[in-house]
């Protein structure tokens, strides 16, 4: 499928902002099911000096610095994908869950950084919860996609999506206390289960086609950011699953960048210098199959 | 007998102190670093001469009273975290290590050096050590010190280490090993200076005997380094040293260390990332550092990529070092290496990295994330120290369950060490010397192609783990012609070619150094007016001196609020004491002086170390006074402290008279006239009877200095006018109003920010002219029992000087606003 994404962001201030630097990640990934075949990130007012670079994870990071006075900063990406439907080998997710955790595996050729993400992280830690949350699912010796999709099925029907339940600096305990959240939450929360366990899992940042294949129900999550977690399996890639939308990844899911959990590859951050008391953001994404 | 003798024969009994916490015959017996175990001093101690040898307790306790001196002076302190600061501490009797001594710790370091230099530049860049299972992946990844925004594939830094700090100790057996690593910033090579100042001082002939390797050609080989390190290309490269400010608990290391380096202090609010470089704010001006020394944790160094709440930091300092514009020292990420999981696989990553045998061995720790070694561990629990990989875990803080507890649910974050018995050496504690244990922190430069071990170091003398002294460390020379540190070539420090740069935060602590200053001066002298009047008229309050004495105590309570009782004459006493003594009394002279520390502390490298004796002086002054309540010590602790301020104005005036000078300057000049204003307006403005007046106008020109010029002028007889016209309105009294504004005014113009019609400067020239055109005789009379004009004069001109000093700072001292996240975005959304 080709998808083109346009992703806006937008802030205001109150007053002049005399300085700005910014990370952005807004830069789809070439992998070898997914395609990047036009892309560019246009800032308003024009940087000073920008430049882009590899992170850790192989992610393209965008690095700007303005020195305009400005009220209004407008960051816009635009990406053209091709995107092709995931395959994954039914004999490696069909290993026991256990066979799955880059610690028993030194024999796998990526087991060393896929253990990176099997640990816990800034703000995704692994309380006993989250870790008994998991339990009811892995059982031993059960085979491990299926294992880990009923995970995110349990999470989907389990937790409400409902904005403002949660905020930037809840913690995995503070959802699963609150039984609802957004899709970082979810994802992340899926983190935390899976890897207090000793699976390795990334945190994924990117976004989802919404035009509704005919016949079908429109799938939540229309013409946003978006995130889901991806599980290693051992020789046979990594499992995508979404669990805002119960389902596994598909050739509608625009794979941006990844890490450890949010904070590595948020859409866009930043640091400013202003006298201004309030700042007010807007984000609009349009995804358009062509 | 001598002190050392009596310790050798104490030590050499056949009771000789044992390790602790162990039953005494089975724990083992430590290696003294002065006696062997036949009771006779070890070879480095015999070659000492004689002057050592024959030191005696009585004078030992007299050097360590001047080491308490020349510390106090220096204004040496050390400050535990969430803890006052406090006197570093430093013992008489140096640690003496022979050439044999030191020769597997020399060849040991530099291996070791070379080997995390070599371990760092893999974790940043291909990782092989995980990869190949040389050590296990989560001892690196769950390491809060992995930074991986330093961990990408284009910044490969090669030699990401210049300067690192290795902790050893010496076993019973009397072998080295290595106790742990200091690689991000280590601390210690200043207070490692300063010791051997003192100690040089203190111990002269002894000293100068013993043929010990001096450590300045270590420093200049460090500046060297440093200047190296810069971006290629660079003919004179800037290097700062980058500190979190005057409240870190290291703050005298940091800032002795650059200003024997001869390098700028920075924070990171003094310079700002443009273009991808790095740059100083100087007077408005940008100047470009190349080299940032930097003792600020990397977490907080940008608040772009890392600890986003960080206020110590520059937004994209790691962007400028990815671009190669800057290199930081040591490189950001080198925290990883601070790791004590990694000792038990130093020995694997000797023969993976360096293809040769570890040469120093660590002390045995085991990583408690290998399953096997934490069941080895639980056999012997209570026998070994648990320490989290990374400090992210106090484990100190927790209770024995509790910590089972958390290494249980995540044993890959903690690892277990042994406890061995370090070697002890003597100690002078409570007046007698006694065996204690001591750790020896040593640095290693990178100097050319190699690294070079400090020929010396900084010992810690300690109780349990916590250190409770430090000790200077002596290596003696093999032969007397060695050149020193083994640096024959290395080119002196020429610390006169660095020019300070003046960055805005460093003009306002000038400036509030130049304002405490005056202020504290101004109100000693008021204190010791008051003082005396009190000698002659606390009994009798009611007499022309009593009122006068009241008033005066009046003024002084306005200056330095407070409890004030007027009727009992034994608070006068305390009163002043307490205006004296009471750092939480807001202006009071020990809260003055504290400022005025801490203006002077941010500001240490620009400041002559007379300027911290003149701090000595008047501490012990005020120590004196809380420990003596007759009534003269009053007079006499605030004298002292008045000649300790005096030399402290002897030696800022001593100082190049640059801008920072000037700046300095000019606080003061503000404040002596914000000062003589505030004294006139709570005294002369009312009319309290001939003889009451008398007694006052004599104290105000006293507390002004200015008795003998008004003698001189006026013939003795002191009426209001002439008070008036010789504090306000005379250009030639050095304490009038005309003169200090006068003073004002040449020193704001020769800032660089000042035009001619900048707002200060216009503010001044009103006032001026304001002081000009009134005519003392115009301001003197009475209406009822007060002097209306003059009232009103002197409150316009109190609102007026405090509009100069707003608009002093806001030109002159504007530091830049600090950095805030714009909030991140993509949060909310599905």
């Amino acid at each position: 499928m080709r998808l083109d994404v346009t992703h806006r962001t937008t802030y205001t201030y109150d007053d002049d902002v005399t300085g700005s630097y910014g990370i952005a990640y807004l830069t789809p990934r070439d992998l070898p099911w997914q395609r990047v075949v036009a892309h560019q990130v246009d800032v308003d007012p024009e940087p000073l000096d920008r430049s882009t670079d590899v992170d850790h994870y192989g992610n393209t990071a965008t690095y700007f610095q303005l020195d305009t006075p400005h009220r209004t900063l407008d960051v816009v990406a635009h990406s053209v994908v091709e995107i092709d439907e995931p395959v994954l080998d039914p004999v490696a997710l069909g290993v026991p869950w256990e066979q799955a955790r880059p610690s028993v595996r030194p024999d796998v050729p990526d087991a060393w950084s896929a253990l990176d993400l099997a640990l816990a992280s800034p703000s995704v830690d692994q309380p006993a919860a989250a870790h008994a949350y998991a339990a009811t699912s892995l059982t031993p010796g059960r085979p491990l996609g299926e294992a880990v999709l009923e995970v995110m099925h349990r999470v989907h029907a389990d937790f409400a999506y409902e904005q403002g339940a949660t905020t930037v600096t809840s913690t995995i305990a503070d959802v699963l206390e609150a039984r609802a959240g957004v899709c970082q939450d979810f994802a992340q929360l899926t983190l935390s289960c899976l890897r207090s366990h000793g699976l390795a899992v990334r945190y994924v940042s990117g976004y989802l086609a919404t035009e509704p294949p005919p016949g079908k129900e429109r799938v939540v999550g229309a013409d946003a950011t978006h995130a889901w977690a991806a599980v290693w399996v051992p020789g046979g890639g990594w499992l995508a699953l979404d669990p805002t939308n119960d389902q596994p990844g598909n050739e509608r899911y625009v794979t941006v960048a990844w890490g450890r959990e949010y904070s590595d590859v948020p859409p866009l951050k930043g640091v400013i210098f202003t006298e201004a008391k309030t700042s007010t953001l807007a984000v609009a994404v349009d995804v358009v199959p062509v | 007998m001598t002190v050392l003798r009596d310790y050798a024969s104490e030590v050499g009994q056949p009771t000789r102190p044992r390790e602790r916490e162990g039953p005494p015959d089975a724990a083992p017996a430590r290696y003294d670093e002065v006696v062997d175990a036949d009771g006779s001093l070890r070879p480095a101690w015999r070659t000492l001469a004689a002057s050592a040898l024959e030191i005696t307790d009585v004078q030992l306790r007299r050097v360590q009273r001047d080491i308490g001196r020349f510390l106090g002076d220096d204004g040496v302190t050390y400050r535990r975290p969430g803890e006052p600061g406090s006197r570093w501490r430093l013992d008489p009797l140096p640690l003496v290590l022979s050439a044999q001594d030191w020769a597997p710790l020399e060849v040991g370091l530099a291996q070791r050096a070379e080997l995390l230099n070599a371990l760092l530049a893999d974790l940043h860049g291909p990782r092989s050590v995980l990869a190949q299972g040389v050590v296990p992946p989560a001892v690196v990844y769950a390491h809060q010190g992995f930074l991986r925004v330093a961990a990408r594939p284009g910044t490969v830094d090669d030699r990401p280490l210049l300067l690192t700090a290795t902790d050893v100790a010496r076993t019973p057996a009397g072998d080295w090993v290595v106790v742990a690593d200091r690689t991000q910033a280590p601390s210690g090579l200043g207070y490692a200076m300063e010791n051997r100042h003192v100690i040089s001082r203190v111990l002269p002939q002894m000293y100068r005997d013993a043929g010990l390797h001096q450590v300045g050609p270590f420093l200049q080989a460090v500046r060297s380094t440093l200047m190296q390190a810069a971006p290629e290309h660079v003919d004179d490269p800037r290097v700062v040293v980058l500190t979190p400010g005057s409240a870190s608990e290291t703050a005298f290391d940091q800032a002795h260390l650059a200003s024997s380096l001869g390098f700028p202090l920075v924070q990171g609010s003094d310079l700002v990332v443009r273009s991808g470089a790095v740059w100083m704010r100087v007077f408005g001006r940008l100047e470009r550092v190349d080299v940032i020394l930097r003792r600020v944790d990397a977490p907080w160094c940008d608040p772009l990529e890392l600890r986003g709440d960080s206020q110590l930091g520059v937004p994209g300092l790691l962007e400028a070092v990815r671009r190669g514009s800057v290199r930081i020292v040591n490189g950001l990420g080198s925290g990883v290496l601070e790791n004590p999981a990694l000792l038990p696989y130093m020995a694997r990553l000797c023969e993976h990295l360096l293809d040769e045998p570890l040469r120093l061995p660590s002390v045995p720790t085991s990583w408690l994330g290998d399953p096997d070694a934490l069941a080895l561990a639980r056999e012997r629990w209570d026998e070994l120290a648990v320490r989290s990989i990374d400090r992210s875990v106090d484990v100190d803080r927790l209770g024995p369950a509790e910590l089972l507890a958390r290494v249980q649910a995540e044993p890959h974050r903690f690892a277990a060490q042994e406890l061995p018995a370090w070697s002890q050496a003597p100690r002078l504690a409570g007046g007698a010397v006694r065996p204690q244990s001591v750790a020896l922190r040593t640095f290693t430069l990178r100097y050319g192609s190699s690294y070079r071990p400090m020929l010396g170091g900084l010992a810690s003398v300690l109780d349990g783990a916590r250190s409770v002294s430090s000790k200077d460390v002596w290596v003696l020379k093999d032969t007397p012609d060695q050149p020193d540190q083994g640096l024959a070539e290395v080119l002196a420090v020429t610390s006169s070619s660095s020019v300070t740069p003046l960055v805005p935060r460093v003009l306002e602590d000038l400036f509030w150094f130049g304002r405490y200053a005056e202020r504290a001066e101004d109100t000693l002298r008021l204190v010791l007016v008051a003082h005396a009047l009190a000698e002659d008229f606390r009994a009798r309050p009611y007499s022309a001196g009593g009122v006068a004495l009241r008033v005066l105590r009046g003024a002084l309570l306005h200056q330095v609020p407070g409890p004030y009782d007027a009727g009992d004459g034994e608070s006068v006493d305390a009163d002043l004491r307490s205006v004296l003594l009471d750092v939480e009394r807001s202006a009071s002279v020990a809260h003055s002086f504290a400022a005025l520390r801490g203006a002077a502390e941010g500001v240490r490298d620009q400041l002559s170390v007379d300027v911290f004796r003149a701090f000595g002086a008047t501490e012990r002054a005020a120590a004196l006074l809380d420990a003596n309540d007759h009534s003269l010590q009053v007079t006499e602790s605030a004298e002292r402290m008045l000649t300790g301020l005096l030399a402290l104005h002897g030696a800022t005036a001593s100082m190049v008279h640059d801008e920072g000078w000037e700046t300095l300057e000019a606080g003061r000049a503000l404040e002596r006239c914000l000062q003589v204003v505030a004294l006139l307006r709570r005294t002369v403005t009312v009319r309290r009877g001939i003889d009451v007046d008398r007694h006052l106008h004599q104290g105000v020109l006293t507390a002004t200095e200015s008795a003998i010029t008004h003698r001189r002028r006026y013939r003795g007889f002191v009426r209001v006018t002439s008070l008036v016209e010789l504090l306000l309105a005379d250009p030639a009294n050095p304490r009038s109003l005309r003169f200090n504004l006068e003073t004002l005014r040449r020193h704001v113009a020769a800032l660089p920010a000042s035009t001619g019609a900048s707002r200060p400067e216009r503010l001044l020239d009103d006032l001026v002219d304001e002081v000009d055109r009134t005519h003392v005789a115009e301001l003197v009379p009475i209406e009822g029992e007060s002097r209306p004009n003059l009232e009103r004069h002197l409150d316009s001109l109190t609102i007026h000087l405090l509009r100069v000093a707003e608009a002093f700072a806001g030109t002159h001292l504007a530091t830049a606003p600090t950095p805030r996240a714009f909030g991140l975005s993509g949060r909310g959304t599905r």
